[in-house]
Parts: C-alpha cells; structure tokens; sequence
C-alpha cells in the first residue's frame, strides 16, 4: 500500500489543531476530546483507534463539521482545505458536507431514508450540491456509483427500497452515496460493525480498490486493529480523549511506542499464535471520573513515575512521521527488554473424557404463525440435524456468522426453546426440553451468561442481589450464608467484595459481565452457556474474561458450550470447534485441527475473511466473489452450495454432502474428498498458518 | 402482503365492534328498574306491564335478547324509542346530523391548528415557542371542557356578546347562522382535543427529526428545509393521522359534556338524556354509535399508516 | 492477574435520591407545594371552614363577595367558600384513590400478561383493546346507569367506574413495558434459572416498570378530577347537596352573569388542582429521564 508521506510544502487537506470538545451529561460537561492535533495529507488514509470512549468517533464526526446536541468545542481548530470548520456557518458547512468530505456513518440501516427510493438519494446527494448538468445525466451517475461498489443491476436496484436491500448492500450504498460528488476527504465512522466477517472482508476490499482507483483522503474510525491494518496508511491511537500515539501502520504495528499502544496490540487474539504468552498486559481501567492532571494512561502505567500524572504529554516525535506523548518513551523500550516477563499466560486446562453433554441430530425450527390463517403454518427451519458432544471441564465452541442458528442451539440446550427433533442428554440422562420440565438439579447445573453486559443485568439489583438469587434459589441460603457465597463468587471473578453493594449502572461493561459470570458461577454449575458474551467488550477487556474463563475451568472443572462469530477469540479458548453454517454442522474438531488445512470451503471463506495485524492481507478470492448470505434457506442439500467457491456440480445441490473423517473426533460434510480440499487450501492465498515470524510484536 | 394486512385489520375492527356490542348491551340491559312501570307509568296495572314486556321480550334471556338486537342492527333496525315510540333512527337522526355538523366544524378548527403549533414546537424544541406551547397546552389540558365551555360563554356570550350562549339550531337555518351558534362549542371541542394532540404529535416530530436518517441528510449536505420537506414530513404523515384517531375520544367524550353545556340538540346530549329516562334502545344505539366511530376511524388511521409505509407496500 | 481497583467513593450512590431531586425542576416543586397545600385543606378543612356546606340559607343567595362570605353564597344560601374546601375532600380522596387501585390492578395484569405471552397475553389484551374502544365519558356513563338510580352518588360507585376506565388502559402500557423488558437479557437469565412467573413479575419486572407505572399514576390521576367533576356536572356523579365542584358548576350555571363567583370558584380550585397535579407528573418524568405520555 502506497503511503503518501506529506511533504513540508504541500499544504494538508486537514489540519486538527488543539481540538478540545466536551459533552453535556450528568448535569455538567464533560470533556470528551482534549487537545487532539494531527494533519492528514490529500489521499492519505488515517485511521483512529481506541477502545470505546475514548474520543475517535467524536473528533472524526468534526471533520465535517458535526456537534452534536448537547456538545461544543471548547477550544481548538479544524481546518480542512484552508477554512476552519468550527468556525463555519450552517449554511456554508451545508456546502461543504457530502461535496468535500463526506460520511459514511456506522449503521446503514438507519442512515437511509425508509421512504424515498435508493436512486433518489444517491440523486439528492448530487443534486443538493448541483453536481451533475441535468437529472438525465445525475441518474446516469447513479447507475456508475451502484456499479462502482459492485452492486448488481444499476438500474434495478436503485428502484428500491432502503428495506428491500441486505444489511452490505446498504452499506454500498451508503459508501456510493458517500462518493457521489468525488469528496476530497471521506470519513467512516466503523463501517463494518455488525457486519458479517466475509461482508466486513468485501466491504474493506471495496474501500482499498476505490481509494487506488479515485485516490480520496480517508479517516477510518475502529476499534478493530486488523481492519486498520488491512485499509489505512497511518494511525492514531487514542485514548481517553486524547491522542497518545500517531505513526505509520507498518511502523506502529512492528515498533508500537507507547505504553497503551503497545498493550493494546499485545491484547489483541491472533488466530495464528492463540497461545503466545503476553508479556504486557493492559491492567485496571479507565475511570473517567478519576484522570490525572497530566497523562490519563498513569493510572493504569506500568511506567508511570510521579512527574507523568503531573505533566500533560504532548506528540513527541520518535521517529520519522512518527509521534508518542510520553515522556518515558525512551525508557519503555529499554525497560521492556530487561523486565522478566511477567506471563499471563494461562494454558488451556486438559479436558475430561467423558461426555457431558450430548445433542444428538437436533433439529429447531420456528413456525411462523399467520394470524387467521387456518391454513399453512410457516416452518423456518433454523437449525438441522446437528449432532456434537462436549465433555466435562472441556470448551466447545460453535462459530458461525449470522443465521447459523447458534444462538438458537444455545437456547435450546438451556431450555428456553423446544427443538423440533433431536436428543439432548445430560450427564447420562435424558434433557428435558423445557426449563419447566427440568429438575431443579439440572437447572442449576446448566447456567446462561448472554452476550449484553448493559441488559444481562437487572438495573434496579444490587450485586449482592443479583448473585445471590441462585444461592437462595439452589442452595437455600439466605443472610450471612448468601453474603458468603456472594463474596466468594466475586471473588472468583476477581473483583473486589465492596462491589456487592453496588447498582449495574456504577460498573463498566468488562465488571459488569464478570458479575453476569459471578451469578452463574454462584450455582456451581457444571456447564455453562455462553452466548456472544464478549462480543460487546473492548479487545483489552475481553483479554481479561478469556484468562478468567480459563482460569475458572481450571480451578472448578466447568465446560463451556462457548458461542461466538470472533474466530480468534474462540481459537484461543476452545479445546474444540464446531463451525455452523446456516443451522447445519460442517466442521468439527480440535481448534487446531479446524484451523488448520484441509478445510472446510465455508471454514476456509471464514478463516481468510479475517484481517489479521502481522502479515499481508490479500483477501482470497473466495470472499472477493462471495454473493453473500441469502435471506431464505437454499433448496439446496448443501446450505454451502450456492456460495462456495470450490463447488462441484449439481452434486452439491441435489445430495446430502457425507461426512468425511480425517482423524478420530475431526470430521467435515463435503462431497470434495479430504487431499483435494488439502491442495486447494495450500494452494490459495490465505495468510492464516502462514505467518511470517514471531508470536507478537517485538518489544 | 399489505392487503392481507389491511384485511386482519379489517376483521380485526369487525370484532372488535361486535364485542363492544356485546359490552354496551350488558350495561343496559342490566339497567335496573322495571323499564315497563318507567314506560307505562305507575298506574299501569300488573297485566299491562306483563304485556308489554312479552312485546318486548324482555323476558327473555340474556343472550336471546342480543341476538335479536345485534340482528336488528346488522339490518339497520335500531328498534324503537320507549319514550316516544318513534324509530330509533328518527329520533337520533337528526341530532346525529347536527353532532356531525359540530364535529367537523370542531376538526377543520382543529387540523391547522395542532399540525402549525406541533410542527413549531417540534423545530423550537427547547426553545421560547416550545416551552410557551407546553405551557398553554398543559393548562389546557388541565382544565375540564364543560368549565372552558362555561368561561367562553362568560367571556364571549355574556361580556362580549359575539355569539350566542345557547346553541339552538334548527333544520332551516342557514350556514352561516349555524356557524355562529356553533362556534363557542366547536372551539372548545377543538381545544379538548387539540392540547393532547399537539403534545403527542410534537414528540412524534421530534422523533423523526432526531433520526438517523435525516441526522444523515443533514450531514449530506441537505439544506434544512429540504430535509424536513423530503425526509421528515413524509414519515410524520403516519404518526399525525395516528394521532388524531386516538384523540377522537377526547372529542366524542368532549361532545357528550359540550352539547350539554351551550345545550345544543346533538348526539350527546341525546345520550344524557336518555340514560336519565332509562330510553334503553336509544341509549344502546347512541353508545354503540359513538365506538363504532372511534374504531373506524382508528382503522383507517391504521390502513393509512399501513399504505404510507414502504415496507409494507412493497414487500 | 489483574485485581480491578475498588475506589468509587460511596457518594456515587447517594447521588442517585439527589440527582433526581435536582432534575426535579422548579415549576413542578412549586406545584407540589400547591398540591401540598389542597391536601392540608382536605384533611384539616372541616375544622376551620366558616359554614357547614350543607346549611342552606347562611346569607342571602346570590350574594356576593363579603367579609362574611369570602366566595358570597349560591343558590341556595350556603357559604360558596366553606363548599369548595370540603369539595377538595372528596375530589382528592375519591381521584387519588382510585386511580391508585386502578394503576395495582391494571399494572400487575398487564405486567403479567406482558410476560406469559401467549393467547392469556392476546385474549387479555383484545378484552382490555375492547374497553378502550369504547370512548372514556361514554363508557363511564353507561357504567353508571347500570349501577342504577340507588347507587347513583355513591363513592364507591364513582371509584369503580374510574378503576374500569384505566385499569385496561394502564395494563396496556404495563403490558407493553413487560414485552420490552422480556426481551432484556436478565429476564431470559432468571426464565432459564427456573423461576416462577410471579417471581418474575415481582423481581425482576416490577422495579423496572415503577418508574414507568409511577408516570402512568400522575398522568390518570391528573384527568382522574376531570372525569369525575364532569360526571357530577352532567348529573350522573355526586348528587345534591354534595360540595361536589362539578355539581356546584352546573348548579350556579343559570346565576353566572349575576353571581360569578359560585362557578368560577369552584372552577378555579379545580384548574388549579389539575394544573398542579400534571405539572408534578411532568417533573417526576423529566427528573427520571422519561416523558408523560398522555395517550388517551
């Protein structure tokens, strides 16, 4: 990727300058950007990292001149092609939003008008700037930027409705519409959140294509470092407001600077290298009640020495185009190289063998009920026929994007849906179908820890209330007893027993979903159910969930039916995988065995879809041409069929694929045979197996 | 798929109508006192009553007689008054003809009202125009129809002698006459139904124009009044009908104690009427009426709604 | 491993009473004290009204305004100002009341059924939809002639009419807060733990919907006055001699151009009562983050 190093005489298309805005919330103002100053040249890509909170979305939305309500700029300037947008009037940032920078905002869905058809808005775009002579040759333009973003049928589908498009498809949208009057800068505001990982892989394919073919400066917000790596020439991390690092992708990714930067990348799960052991590790918080005078990551600073809380850091630069505000840069090198590692690392506890759960061909479907109808009852079959076993103290994952049904598998196994067909046995015994039915034992021996920190906890609880419902309700404990268990259990999450007295909404989503896991640990469960319970945290945060899990199952022997979309994440807990496709098994195996080759075509979509940090990203042309999930169940006898690249024939269509064994506990259903699938695997692009060196950044 | 819909709702409303009928005649037919002795009179003998209660099968039980009357309906005979013994539909006929008249007039007043203060709210959120609407609004609210009636009889009628404190009207009278006894009523009716509309439908608007969609626009760089032109008034278009459908029963309630108030010979007064004199069949008709109404105009607030939609429309 | 810090001062809790309090904003503190007040004359009234309000002929009728007399006298000769303190009485007692038991019942059936789903969930919603079909004065009206000529006046029967008027509106609105909250991924915790309906509408949903529930309340006790002065001005609530401010209004009708006092006193006790009641509704949902919807 070409970096455009911004020469000292070519003016910056942007220049941020002391940028300091604040909110208004809890009856006083809040400052949310402090300071933030950085330059962006014509047709460079910046990216803007940090966890949630600290700024990047606020400072990228002032690029086009966005305050929001209850918001305002103390101080500071951003000047973008030599006017400072701070200081525009609405009407004349009315001219400059869409024609010379331009957004692509988070939720496509919602950004597009529900009533006026997709054509009309990529034609307002224009027409509100008067680009384009006459509305002939506006619609001309529409069908070009449709096409531009690899949308099929122009004509077509710029008749329709925002609705009658998928979630990626809007998205397009939103981007062609983003590009309609050639912008000079685009600012996308994370993208590809909630996007499926094979759509998040077109849609980063998409932007690295449009910005070589049409060379426009990019801000990309995100919180995710592998996108940032596979789509931007340079990043700024931030934090808590400010920014602390700013440097080359390559250079930050390779010699990360400071402190925070390089806790950050160190925290991040590589599918490569699951198991490397950490040497830095992110610890505490960020409590924003509580920042120092002088740099806001002291507190959490393994460097920290008492001048740092005092001093204000300011962007130093270290190197060429690279800046770090820090004082103790030099030192953190050097001392990072002599500390004895402290290791975090937890190895993966060894499973039991015998089984604890098994599902046996478990088919769940959902009738559609048409009110008044007498007739036909609409059957979705969600999930098929699925079979797996999962064994005491063992992690068993099931991946799969959205509509594989894993969630639905969840459920069922924790009794809240009744499965159309199958068996499920606990323990030896047959699993009654519905909570209802269950005996209590059972129902204490199964918890549930769902995906929400903010709504897996009831807001008008105490801690100690929440936990210890399932000591009363299983245990019988009540008073001092219930306060004991209570205290252990908070214990075991390692978390402080002053929380017992505390309401959700004191606590951060990370505390929080520690308490949704001290509450079912609190049952002594044998097995618990995890569903997306890290997808809503920060990737420092859900570093520390994974450790405690495993810890957990080490001291206390639980099994975990762990779902989850994040591939890397569940490579570094599971001791086994099972990949779902639209609510069928195609994989299943230990983690090392489904990540690595021969793969299953839909494991193999997956694994090359996901942007890593080390190493070139070359999307593999199996994601590149992939059409995409289609709304309704395909006729077909392979749900793959009609997306797999590596598709035999009709075979595929018309008979159930076998499953092939190709050792003892690694299966795949495809009708190619196993070498085959090993020769392509080898022989396509995919990085994941292949990494070049190293277990992590080098200090 | 969307005349499906339409058509649940359809059958959906028909029912609905058909247990409110069930409702309104369990009430009266649970009114007490022997309506054949309210009728014939004290005098009338122990034989007479027997007579005239077999004639209107009073005897019969509960289900049988609403069979029979729910039948009558169905073919538009609402029975006979017991007090004048004239068709049901005579009697209220003509007063079903001015509650009308009073009603639309109460509505034209009420439509660019609430739509002009709710659209200024909405935009000024926040602001002087919006906090002066909530005030007036709020204290319009608060303040019973039959006193604002009484005030503006006080203020107009007595004082200022602009219109008249009764609102008599009769079959010959011209348009102009009938708008001027009717103008006191119709403006309080409009004020009864108005300070709630105006404060639902200003939330409505706000919503939309806090959405993303038009946040979207906005940032596109859509001139302020094109994106609440093309982006959010259409959307409001749906909420506002809503609106006003829900709030009817502010008017229908507000005609019931209105027509009392300047004595206007209308629906509502019928109905007080004749639960006073125990007039069973016309107060079955006259309760029936006035649901009948609410549901049918929530229906086609809702089949608007529906057609308004795109998702609907197209999928 | 990391041990997360512990320090969040005990003041964030406190916090909580006081940061409504201060979103508690000014018009809707004076209303409460209004209101405060209208509950001192109701409970305290009859020890320092002037004239017993039902003893006729304590002045002249129609007289006006006087020392003696601070509102004059109506029709009858009774003290007009001695009749609207022991009318506060009643319009509080009986609104308050009974809206108090329709917001109970109509909450917890609504809650409930919001939670079990299912066809109790639709035949009660189609049953309380039913009700609401039919327009508020009417129903109440037909509720009322029902009960029949014996009971007319009675307090009980106007509190049973108010308590079938909301109760099915506020169990739709609790109703609906429960379809919400069951969706929340700690009611699926607690469904998946085995807990029984009524734990669950007690535990879990009850504390979340009190402050939706607590709007509800103001908002219907706020027109709860409304309903019942206009059933006692059309003739169909309290009946004469009640202090009754509706009744007065419509009794003092004929004398307004002469005796102003007699309607506009009674009248403006009762939008002053109103005016107070929805402005303390408005400040409790502004200081819990929420807005009165005042859906009919």
């Amino acid at each position: 990727m070409q970096r455009l190093s911004p020469s000292p005489e070519q003016e910056p298309l942007v220049r941020v300058e002391g940028l300091t805005i604040d909110f208004w919330s809890n009856d006083r103002w809040n400052n949310v950007v402090n300071d933030a100053s950085f330059s962006l040249a014509r047709g460079e890509a910046l990216g803007l990292v940090g966890e949630s909170g600290c700024g990047k979305t606020t400072t990228a939305l002032s690029l086009l001149g966005f305050q929001r309500p209850g918001s305002r700029i103390r101080s500071g300037s951003i000047h973008f092609g030599g006017r400072d947008l701070a200081r525009l009037s609405r009407r004349e940032l009315q001219k400059v939003r869409g024609r010379r920078v331009s957004l692509v905002p988070q939720n496509p869905t919602t950004a597009l008008s529900p009533g006026l058809r997709i054509g009309d808005q990529l034609v307002e775009a224009m027409s509100v700037h008067g680009v384009g002579s006459s509305g002939g040759e506006r619609r001309r333009r529409v069908r070009e930027l449709i096409a531009h973003v690899r949308l099929p049928d122009p004509e077509r589908t710029a008749q329709k409705y925002p609705h009658q498009l998928s979630g990626g498809q809007q998205q397009r949208i939103v981007i062609a519409m983003a590009l309609a009057c050639e912008p000079e800068l685009i600012v996308l505001d994370e993208p590809t959140t909630g996007l499926d990982v094979t759509t998040q892989a077109q849609i980063l394919d998409l932007l690295r294509r449009l910005r070589a073919e049409l060379g426009m400066a990019m801000v990309y917000v995100t919180h995710n470092l592998g996108v940032v790596a596979a789509v931007c020439d340079r990043v700024g991390v931030m934090y808590a407001g400010e920014l602390v690092e700013d440097a080359p992708v390559r250079e930050l990714f390779s010699h990360p600077r400071h402190p925070y930067t390089r806790g950050l990348i160190a925290a991040v799960p590589s599918i490569a290298a699951p198991h490397r052991s950490r040497d830095i590790v992110l610890r505490g918080l960020l409590k924003r009640n509580d920042l120092p005078k002088g740099c806001r990551f002291a507190p959490r600073c393994d460097f920290a020495e008492g001048a740092c809380f005092e001093e204000r850091q300011v962007l130093q630069p270290v190197g060429e185009a690279h800046e770090v505000a820090c004082r103790r840069v030099d030192d953190v090198g050097r001392l990072t190289a002599e500390r004895i590692s402290a290791s975090s690392y937890v190895p993966l506890a060894a499973a039991a063998d015998d089984s604890l759960l098994d599902v046996a061909d478990l088919s769940i479907t959902y009738d559609r009920r048409r009110r008044f109808a007498l007739a036909s009852r609409e059957r979705l079959v969600i999930v098929r026929d699925v079979t797996f076993d999962l064994r005491a103290r063992e992690t068993f994952s099931l991946v799969g994007e959205s509509g594989s049904g894993k969630s639905t598998i969840v459920r069922t196994v924790g009794g809240l849906l009744r499965p159309l067909s199958g068996r499920l046995t606990f323990e030896g015994r047959d699993l009654a179908a519905t909570v209802e039915s269950r005996t209590k034992e059972v129902r204490r021996e199964i918890q549930l820890v769902l995906q929400n920190p903010d709504a897996s906890l009831n807001p008008r609880q105490r801690v100690h209330q929440i936990v210890g419902r399932p000591l009363e309700l299983f245990f019988g404990l009540h008073g001092k007893d219930r306060r004991a268990g209570v205290e252990k259990a908070l214990e075991d999450v390692q978390l402080d027993t002053a929380f017992a007295s505390r309401y959700p909404d004191e606590l951060s989503g990370g505390e929080r979903q520690r308490i949704a896991i001290a509450r079912a640990l609190a049952a002594k469960p044998r097995l618990m159910l995890c569903d997306e319970i890290l997808s809503a945290l920060d990737v420092s945060v859900q570093t520390s969930i994974v450790e405690l899990l495993r810890e957990l199952q080490a001291e206390q022997g639980i099994a975990y039916l762990f779902i989850s979309h994040d591939l890397a994440v569940v490579r570094s807990l599971s001791h086994r995988v099972g990949v779902l496709y639209l609510g069928e098994l195609c994989e299943v195996g230990t983690a090392e065995e489904v990540y690595a080759p021969p793969y299953h075509p839909y494991t193999h979509m997956l694994l090359s879809a996901v942007p890593e940090i080390d190493g070139e990203s070359v999307i593999s042309p199996a994601v590149h041409s992939d059409p995409g999930v289609s709304s309704s169940r395909p006729a077909s006898a392979c749900p793959f069929a009609d997306r797999c690249p590596w598709k035999v024939g009709p075979i595929c269509d018309e008979v159930d694929p076998p499953w092939q064994a190709r050792s003892d506990g690694h299966m795949l259903r495809c009708h190619i045979p196993l070498d085959e699938l090993s020769r392509r695997a080898a022989e396509s692009t995919v990085r994941v197996g292949s990494l070049s060196a190293g277990d992590g950044p080098a200090a | 798929m969307i005349l499906r819909l339409i058509a649940q709702r359809l059958v959906l409303a028909v029912g609905t109508l058909l247990v409110v009928s069930v409702l309104v005649f369990f009430f009266t037919s649970v009114l007490p006192g022997d309506i054949a002795e309210r009728v014939l009179g004290r005098e009338s003998s122990a034989q007479q009553r027997q007579i005239f209660r077999q004639h209107l099968h009073l005897d019969d039980p509960v289900w049988k007689r609403y069979g029979v009357w729910i039948g009558d309906v169905a073919r538009g005979d609402l029975g006979r008054s017991l007090v004048n013994n004239e068709t049901v539909t005579a009697t209220i006929g003509s007063s079903a003809k001015n509650t009308l008249f009073l009603s639309v007039f109460a509505l034209v007043l009420y439509f660019p009202v609430t739509l002009i203060l709710a659209t200024l709210a909405a935009l000024f959120k926040g602001k002087l125009p919006d906090s002066l609407i909530s005030v007036v609004t709020l204290v319009g609210l608060s303040v019973p129809e039959f006193v604002l009636g009484t005030l503006l009889i006080f203020g107009f009628a007595v004082q200022l002698s602009v219109a008249p404190a009764l609102s008599i009207v009769n079959p010959g009278d011209s348009l102009f006459t009938r708008l001027h006894a009717t103008v006191l009523p119709a403006v309080t009716l409009m004020v009864a139904m108005a300070v709630y509309a105006i404060r639902m439908l200003r939330d409505n608007l706000i919503d939309v124009l806090d959405s993303e969609y038009v946040r979207m626009a906005t940032l596109k760089g859509v001139p302020r009044w094109r994106v609440v032109a093309r982006h959010a008034l259409p959307n409001a278009v749906g909420p506002a009908l809503n609106v006003t459908a829900l709030n009817l029963t502010y008017l229908i309630g507000g005609v019931v104690v209105v027509e009392s108030v300047f004595s206007y010979p209308g629906l509502g007064k019928m109905l007080v009427d004749s639960i006073s004199v125990r007039d069973v069949p016309v107060v079955e008709a006259t309760a029936l009426l006035a649901s009948a109404v609410y549901i049918i105009a929530n229906l086609v607030a809702d089949v608007f709604a529906m057609v308004l939609n795109p998702r609907l429309r197209t999928a | 491993m990391s041990v997360t810090a512990v320090d969040l001062p005990v003041a964030v809790r406190r916090s909580r009473l006081r940061r409504f309090l201060r979103r508690f904003p000014m018009s809707a503190r004076l209303a409460a004290l209004l209101l405060l007040a209208y509950i001192l004359i109701a409970l305290t009234g009859p020890l320092w009204a002037p004239y017993d309000p039902f003893q006729a002929g304590t002045g002249l009728p129609y007289s006006g305004a006087s020392s003696s007399h601070l509102f004059g006298t109506d029709i009858l000769g009774r003290d007009v100002f001695s009749r609207v303190v022991y009318g506060t009485r009643d319009v509080l007692y009986l609104a308050l009341m009974s809206t108090f038991v329709a917001t109970v019942i109509g909450g917890l059936i609504g809650l409930a059924s919001g939670l079990v789903g299912g066809w109790v969930d639709e035949l009660l919603m189609r049953l309380f939809e039913t009700i609401i079909s039919i327009p508020l004065l009417v129903l109440a009206l037909l509720a009322i002639a029902a009960a029949g000529p014996k009971a007319s006046g009675s307090a009980l029967l106007l509190m049973g009419v108010v308590v079938l008027v909301y109760a099915p509106r506020i169990a739709r609105m609790a109703r609906s807060v429960a379809v919400d909250l069951v969706t929340r991924d700690f009611v699926t915790v607690a469904r998946a733990r085995g807990e029984s309906v009524r734990s669950i509408v007690w535990r879990e949903l009850t504390p979340n919907a009190a402050g939706v529930l607590l709007v509800e309340f103001g908002v219907r006790a706020g027109y709860a006055p409304i309903l019942i002065s206009s059933l006692g001005f059309l003739g169909f609530g309290a009946r004469p001699p009640s202090p009754e401010w509706g009744l007065m209004i419509s009794e003092n009708r004929a004398a307004l151009v002469t005796a102003p006092l007699t309607v506009l006193a009674p009248s403006a006790a009762l939008a002053v009562l109103v005016i107070s009641l929805n402005l303390v509704t408005d400040g409790i949902a502004r200081a819990l983050g929420r807005s009165a919807e005042r859906t009919p």
